[in-house]
């Protein structure tokens, strides 16, 4: 036996029909990386036909974040509930089988490839090695059984049963077992009787006994090796060919994800803006009018379904989904994709290239698809691969508002009273006017000349409909009461330009934007205090592009400041069990969770109870993205509906919000489910002004 | 093809009526605070019409109004819709003037453009409905008048005209140039889109006086007004609410259809 070991050779320095193991080893990997990096190259050159956007800054940052999220697995670990353990498997999944993938540099790379195997295999280092995966490769086959269960039996509504996850999971599992059925005949063959590593010493064991004869085991041996590799070989080239292009795509995509700020529009490219009259399009028509990162995004996907079960649009019967909104436009980017990289070999002009027989808007994403979305940010909070969905719809919006001249009829109306009338409530019977809310108030109302240090931003909402304008009285009192100095512009403010922005106008947002800093600048304003979440995020986010630099506070965080300083009591017991609902422009696009329940849990005798869907998870109202006015689409319920649902669970008297829009859905669909009596919604400053009042 | 488009800035008729005040005094309505006056109603609708044509067609369009304080912004308003030019009319003279007052004020600065194949007008103002300004002032450019128009095609250097009738419609042909005055049955104005908002935004629209357009004093005269407004009163709004029942849906239906029938 023992002479026998020195006569074994590695399984690439034989030689098979007279041709070296090295060359038919070497020639394989180059077919293999040659078909892996054409595709590659393919996908690269695509991305790159995508418009121009600047993700190049905060280098160190970003790849801080991108390791952050990626080797801790944060990425998916963050999605992991009670109800859905999966981003937990796909943790083990990673870290398994990095450790495969490290090995396969080590043992067959530089062992078979390069002739190391002397100083790598039969060492302790390997036994180590090879005894932590087969721990992996148990773990592994376990979470894939449990996949293929999941996927093909269970099939949660998130998840698409096709062909491609299978084809994966049984390559996953054929690695997995090469390995261990490797290692076996490896120790089989050579007579190695140890007990390291526990899966394949097993199997050698169980080989000896079998008495298959030493030739059988030395070529079965061999055979498995070559197996094993070949099959190595075909997962890289199959992976740029699937959904699994994500293992390469969604690192990238890390990187280059926003920092800071969660969800990012950018403004209408200039060059859009110089091209003449007519020939300039705005928003997006063609795939290629998304920037390269849009175009990376639809690589990073994974089609893991989390954005379609979280959508409200796609939950409600509307028919939306974010998922299907990437996976079409990926297909589409495919498809077109040959036919767009065609014009850089001749030098053509443009207008020649037949154009793809689908329209983007229309065959690959619909109308109806488009004018779903609520930009409740949802998709983008639970996405483990960071793609920017709803910037995309936005777009696709621009597009038809500003090219195509298509909306619904609801969105025309609302964005025409931006435009004329500088706020999107005209015709609402209740509709009070601007500044009306003033008066009897001694309020500093800003005028010519005036300075002030901080300026309480109504919002439109706030200052129009009657029901908002009892908030907006309450913030009023509560700020006198702690003894807040600040101005108000009255019947002087006009629109922050949210919904035009949210509804694709991106000129009137502009407009306004600019209009607004401008105002703010000439009162010398440091300070700007929002009652309403989509004023607060456009503000604090969106200003600064345009020159408005502020500090912008929701009143939120004010109020629970001014309580922890003791500048503001509450005595009055509420003696009431109530439910907060996040506002998404609050917490999802600014992580403000904590104050508002601080603000709740510092009033006596107020029982907060939390809804199974809050914070991250909050479900929309159904207001955001400019559906306050837009007519919502089709479907089997209303979004503020099925939130009403989630509260009327909890079984509390009282909805609490800190958004005029939210308000605004609850008060509706309280009255459409006809439980007015039981449940009643109210604006967090209002149950504040209660809970301070000297009776 | 050049058009001529002759808007008119009212008060906004979207405001919530419990805020309408007039003055009964004055005979004048009394602007509630805050609110941006806007481009009249049927006066955009010929605007869109004006621009339907541009779109098909070519050419340019010009955009007139006459009237007080901001009025530039309705001229920048059609401009952003797909007007080419525009001027503001404004004099002190030209205040409160009657239809006839008006119309000759429009003749004048149109006269003052030329070359012009059409001029459209809405059908009546948003504000007083008087509906009167139209038809006076093809009298006095000389031109044919098609009313209540609800599409204009342009055929063989004429125009094409489907008029609005109770029960209906009728097609008649004019010649250019005529004058037509839009109905709102063409449908809902574009919102203006693209670069055509930024333009407009940073657009000078230049102000014609009275000397500009070469209007005569006694013209303007108000002694000289064919229209004298007797009264103004804002008519009381009772809101009476009937929930109409039946055994079945059909049968509240049917009931419903009954009573609307004895209300028309």
């Amino acid at each position: 036996m023992e002479c026998l070991k020195e006569v074994i050779v590695s399984p690439v320095s034989a030689t098979y029909w007279g041709i070296p193991g090295y060359v038919i080893f070497w020639v394989l990997f180059a077919v293999a990386f040659g078909l892996f990096a054409q595709r590659f190259y393919l996908l690269y050159r695509l991305m790159r036909l995508g418009k121009q956007e600047n993700r190049f800054d905060r280098i160190s940052e970003r790849i801080k974040a991108m390791l952050v999220e990626v080797v801790p697995q944060w990425c998916t670990l963050k999605t992991v509930t009670r109800k859905d353990l999966a981003g937990l498997a796909h943790a083990l999944l990673f870290w398994s089988f990095s450790l495969f993938f490290i090995s396969y540099i080590i043992f067959i790379g530089l062992a078979g490839g390069f002739g190391l195997s002397p100083l790598i295999e039969r060492t302790p280092f390997e036994t180590v090695y090879f005894s932590i995966l087969d721990i992996a490769a148990l773990l592994v086959t376990l979470i894939l059984i449990v996949a293929a269960i999941r996927r093909y039996v269970i099939r949660p509504p998130r998840l698409e049963p096709t062909a491609e996850a299978g084809i994966i999971l049984v390559m996953v599992f054929s690695l997995m077992a090469l390995h261990v059925i490797g290692v076996g005949f490896d120790h089989a063959s050579r007579g190695v009787h140890t007990s390291w590593p526990p899966l394949g010493a097993a199997l050698a064991g169980f080989l000896n006994q079998t008495g298959l004869s030493q030739t059988t085991l030395e070529a079965t041996s061999r055979g498995v090796w070559w197996l094993h590799y070949l099959v190595i070989l075909s997962f890289m080239v199959y992976i740029p060919h699937s959904k699994h292009l994500h293992i390469l795509a969604s690192l990238v995509n890390a990187f280059f994800k926003p920092l800071g700020q969660k969800v990012v529009l950018e403004p209408i490219p200039l060059e859009a803006l110089e091209a003449p009259e007519g020939e300039a399009t705005f928003g997006a028509s063609k795939i290629l009018d998304f920037t390269w990162k849009d175009l990376l995004d639809l690589y990073a996907c994974a089609e893991c379904g989390r954005c379609h079960i979280h959508c409200p649009a796609q939950l409600t019967g509307k028919t939306l989904s974010p998922r299907e909104v990437i996976h079409h436009l990926k297909e589409h980017l495919l498809e077109t994709g040959p036919k767009l990289l065609a014009p850089q070999a001749e030098p053509s002009s443009e207008s020649q290239v037949d154009m793809p027989a689908k329209t983007m808007i229309g065959d690959v994403v619909t109308e109806e698809e488009i004018w779903a979305c609520t930009t409740c940010g949802a998709c983008q909070e639970v996405c483990p691969v960071n793609i920017e969905h709803i910037r995309k719809i936005i777009d696709l919006r621009r597009n038809l508002v500003l090219s195509q001249s298509k909306m619904p009829e609801s969105a025309q109306v609302m964005l025409r009273n931006m435009q004329q009338r500088g706020h999107p409530w005209a015709g609402v019977q209740s509709m009070r006017l601007r500044g009306d809310w003033t008066s009897g108030l001694e309020l500093k109302i800003l005028a010519e000349g005036d300075n002030a240090h901080t300026l309480f931003w109504v919002g439109c909402t706030g200052a129009l409909v009657e029901r908002n304008v009892n908030a907006t009285l309450s913030m009023t009192r509560v700020l006198k009461a702690a003894g807040v100095e600040f101005g108000v512009l009255g019947e002087s403010e006009t629109c922050c330009g949210d919904p035009a922005r949210r509804a694709g106008y991106e000129f009137q947002f502009q407009m306004m934007a600019e209009q607004n800093i401008e105002i703010f600048k000439g009162f010398n304003i440091k300070e700007i205090l929002t009652a309403c979440p989509h004023c607060y995020n456009t503000i604090k986010h969106e200003y600064p592009k345009y020159g408005g630099d502020f500090k912008v506070v929701h009143y939120t965080e004010l109020i629970a400041d001014l309580i922890r300083q003791g500048k503001l009591k509450l005595p009055n017991e509420l003696n009431s069990r109530l439910t907060y609902h996040d506002p998404c422009y609050l917490g999802r696009y600014n992580s403000v969770y904590h104050e508002p329940r601080r603000i709740l849990q510092a009033i006596p005798n107020a029982k907060l109870e939390e809804m199974e869907r809050s914070r991250d998870t909050g479900f929309c109202c159904g207001g955001g993205g400019g559906l306050m006015w837009i007519e919502e689409q089709p479907g089997t319920t209303k979004i503020s509906q099925m939130r009403i649902e989630d509260v009327l669970k909890t079984g509390v008297e009282t909805v609490v919000t800190a958004c005029p829009y939210c308000l605004q859905m609850f008060e509706d669909a309280i009255e459409h489910k006809g439980v007015k009596e039981s449940l009643k919604a109210r604006d967090l400053v209002e149950i504040v002004d209660e809970a301070m009042k000297s009776s | 093809m050049h058009t001529i488009v002759c808007i008119k800035q009212v008060l906004d008729p979207e405001i919530p009526p419990a805020k309408f005040k007039i003055d009964p005094e004055g005979k004048k309505v009394i602007p509630p605070p805050g609110v941006p006056p806007v481009i009249s109603v049927f006066d955009e609708r010929a605007v869109e019409a004006a621009c339907r044509l541009k779109d098909k067609h070519k050419g340019k369009i010009t955009v007139i109004s006459m009237g007080p304080g901001k009025v530039a912004d309705v001229i920048k308003h059609a401009i952003a819709m797909g007007a080419d030019d525009g001027f503001v009319l404004q004099d002190p003279a030209f205040e409160n003037l009657d239809s006839f007052g008006t119309a000759y004020v429009l003749g004048k600065a149109i006269q003052k453009i030329g070359g012009y194949d059409l001029v459209l007008c809405g059908r009546y103002s948003a504000d007083w409905n008087n509906g009167q300004v139209g038809s006076i002032l093809a009298e006095i450019l000389g031109i044919s008048v098609v009313t209540s128009a609800c599409d204009i095609e342009a055929v063989d250097k004429k125009l094409r005209v489907k008029r609005i009738l109770k029960d209906g419609y009728e097609v008649l042909e004019a010649p250019m140039p005529s004058l037509i005055t839009v109905s709102g049955e063409i449908g809902l104005p574009r919102l203006p889109a693209g670069m055509r908002l930024m333009i407009a935004s940073k657009k000078q629209i230049p102000v014609w006086k009275a000397q500009d357009i070469g209007a005569e004093p006694s013209a303007l005269d108000k002694a000289n007004a064919h229209l004298e407004v007797t009264g103004l009163s804002v008519p009381a709004r009772k809101t009476e609410c009937e929930f109409v029942t039946g055994n079945t849906p059909g049968e509240a239906a049917d009931n419903l259809a009954l009573k609307l029938v004895k209300l028309m």
